[in-house]
């Protein structure tokens, strides 16, 4: 059973995939469009396409190919505005059965990428992780930071005539396994601070959640999993505040967990503790 | 030389009580600085790398045990400093410019330190040219250039240009992160590729001796 009320984004087709880069390496199409059709079948609300840095023609390419097996809106992702152009071009909204795609993504450093609207019209979602000062990206260290920059980004959408209900916020997740600076609590308090002001009301949040148990041991010492409940215990927590979407595996089987669940517990500290222990904490979860 | 044995086993477990203990009861008892740190911190986190490299241990463990290397580290470093001792390299690293990642950059500056080279750390979105400059400042041998995003991996090649540039002594340029590969390095003249943190230390050392 699904989380009701999440979408999910389809990670797999992302060329930093290892098993995936290498279909591109063999330009195994066959395989590429076997994964959107398994990420379909599999629940998700959108297909990701990302073809890393090859180029346009391949990405409009790869549009078409995964859209001829699926139906699902795609989620074009590519930092290039000449790449999301060619993927807008080549995106047939009919087949998505007139659902508009995701752009993933755009940050305060490449606004530029809103005019796309006029290929096709599109849902943004804005990377809200760094801010623009003068021309050069300076990462945000504090929730404060990151929901500034979530409104400067949301004016900007608006100013573009994308509604803010069309919009989803990514206030970037970091790995928790090496969190020595408390990133995990900037992005609760930046998601919790977005979602209590009254001016995001109707905007989207999501994150690459699989992000957040990289660098981490596959199984705890007991021989349970450590990513999946890990990752289902942030949905617990951060859904309520607003997280509605998710870059993610559709295999992962994401659920809400009680309180006393072991994951749970682990990042209700986390969230209380400062600096390396919640490295240690986390260590302790699955040692 | 027992003491020294228990040194690299509280650092390969992470406990930085014991390191920073051992390490005083040590200096109170006449061992050279150095000799600490080469036959007690620098193989418990060889270990540690070894035991990383082998998914015997993960990120978490090694962040651990690094800050247990670290603190001990801290005691010692003045006396090596007072007594002129300095470390056989010196390496400069950072994230390449465009990107502001920066987990993959500090296991491995951790590591190097772990290996006694001399670290100069310029964080991330490091442009080219202050790569260059900062060889020339630390009259560094060995340069780390870590990459997460795909569409930073060309900067690689435009700050191994602007090292080339520099003329300056031949300096060993080594990248590394998630999308980069052998061939990658090789196709942008780098002169090595580390896969991980612990291969870091491996890649420098291979390139030195050379």
């Amino acid at each position: 059973m699904p989380i009701q009320g999440l979408t999910i984004i389809g990670e797999s087709i992302n060329d930093s995939v290892p098993s995936t880069k290498k279909l591109y390496e063999a330009n195994d199409i066959a395989g590429l469009k076997e994964l959107a059709k398994s990420q379909d079948e599999g629940g998700a609300g959108y297909i990701d396409v990302n073809v890393g840095s090859r180029t346009p023609e391949f990405l409009a390419e790869m549009v078409r190919q995964v859209q001829s097996v699926t139906a699902k809106p795609l989620s074009i992702d590519t930092p290039d505005p000449v790449m999301a152009e060619a993927a807008l071009k080549a995106y047939d909204l009919s087949r998505a059965g007139g659902k508009i795609p995701a752009l993933n993504s755009i940050s305060p450093l490449r606004v530029q990428m809103f005019e796309l609207k006029k290929i096709v019209p599109f849902k943004p979602i804005l990377l809200v992780t760094e801010r623009n000062e003068n021309g050069t990206g300076k990462p945000n260290h504090t929730a404060e930071q990151t929901y500034d920059t979530a409104k400067q980004m949301i004016a900007e959408a608006k100013r573009h005539g994308i509604a803010v209900g069309d919009c989803i916020i990514d206030a970037g997740i970091s790995p928790i396994g090496a969190d020595s600076d408390d990133q995990f609590q900037r992005l609760i308090k930046s998601i919790r601070m977005i979602h209590d002001d009254p001016q995001f009301k109707g905007v989207h949040m999501s994150v690459g959640l699989s992000n957040f148990t990289v660098m981490l041991p596959p199984k705890r010492a007991d021989g349970s999993p450590t990513k999946g409940p890990l990752e289902s215990a942030f949905l617990t927590m951060a859904m309520p505040l607003g997280m509605d979407h998710v870059i993610g595996s559709v295999k992962r089987k994401y659920e809400i967990l009680a309180p006393d669940h072991a994951a749970m517990q682990c990042l209700a500290h986390c969230l209380k503790l400062e600096g390396f222990d919640v490295i240690m904490r986390v260590q302790e979860y699955y040692a | 030389m027992s003491d020294l044995k228990t040194l690299s086993q509280a650092v390969v477990k992470g406990n930085r009580k014991d390191s920073v203990e051992i390490t005083k009861t040590l200096l109170a008892a006449g061992m050279k600085p150095l000799d600490i740190v080469e036959k007690g911190l620098v193989p418990g986190m060889a270990e540690v790398g070894e035991k990383f490299k082998n998914n015997q241990i993960f990120v978490p463990e090694m962040l651990i045990a690094a800050r247990a290397m670290k603190e001990a580290m801290a005691l010692l470093e003045p006396l090596l400093v007072q007594a002129g001792i300095k470390p056989k390299f010196t390496a400069v690293i950072g994230t390449v410019q465009g990107d502001l990642h920066d987990i993959g950059k500090n296991l491995v500056a951790m590591m190097w330190k772990g290996a006694n080279f001399g670290v100069v750390d310029l964080g991330t979105n490091v442009s080219p040219d202050k790569f260059a400059a900062a060889v020339k400042e630390h009259n560094a041998q060995v340069v780390g250039l870590s990459a997460l995003l795909t569409t930073t991996m060309p900067a690689m090649k435009t700050t191994i240009e602007a090292l080339k540039k520099t003329g300056l002594s031949p300096v060993k340029v080594i990248i590394g992160g998630a999308p980069i590969t052998q061939e990658f390095a090789k196709e942008i003249g780098a002169d090595g590729y580390a896969p991980d943190a612990a291969s870091a230390v491996d890649v420098a050392r291979q390139l030195m001796a050379a």
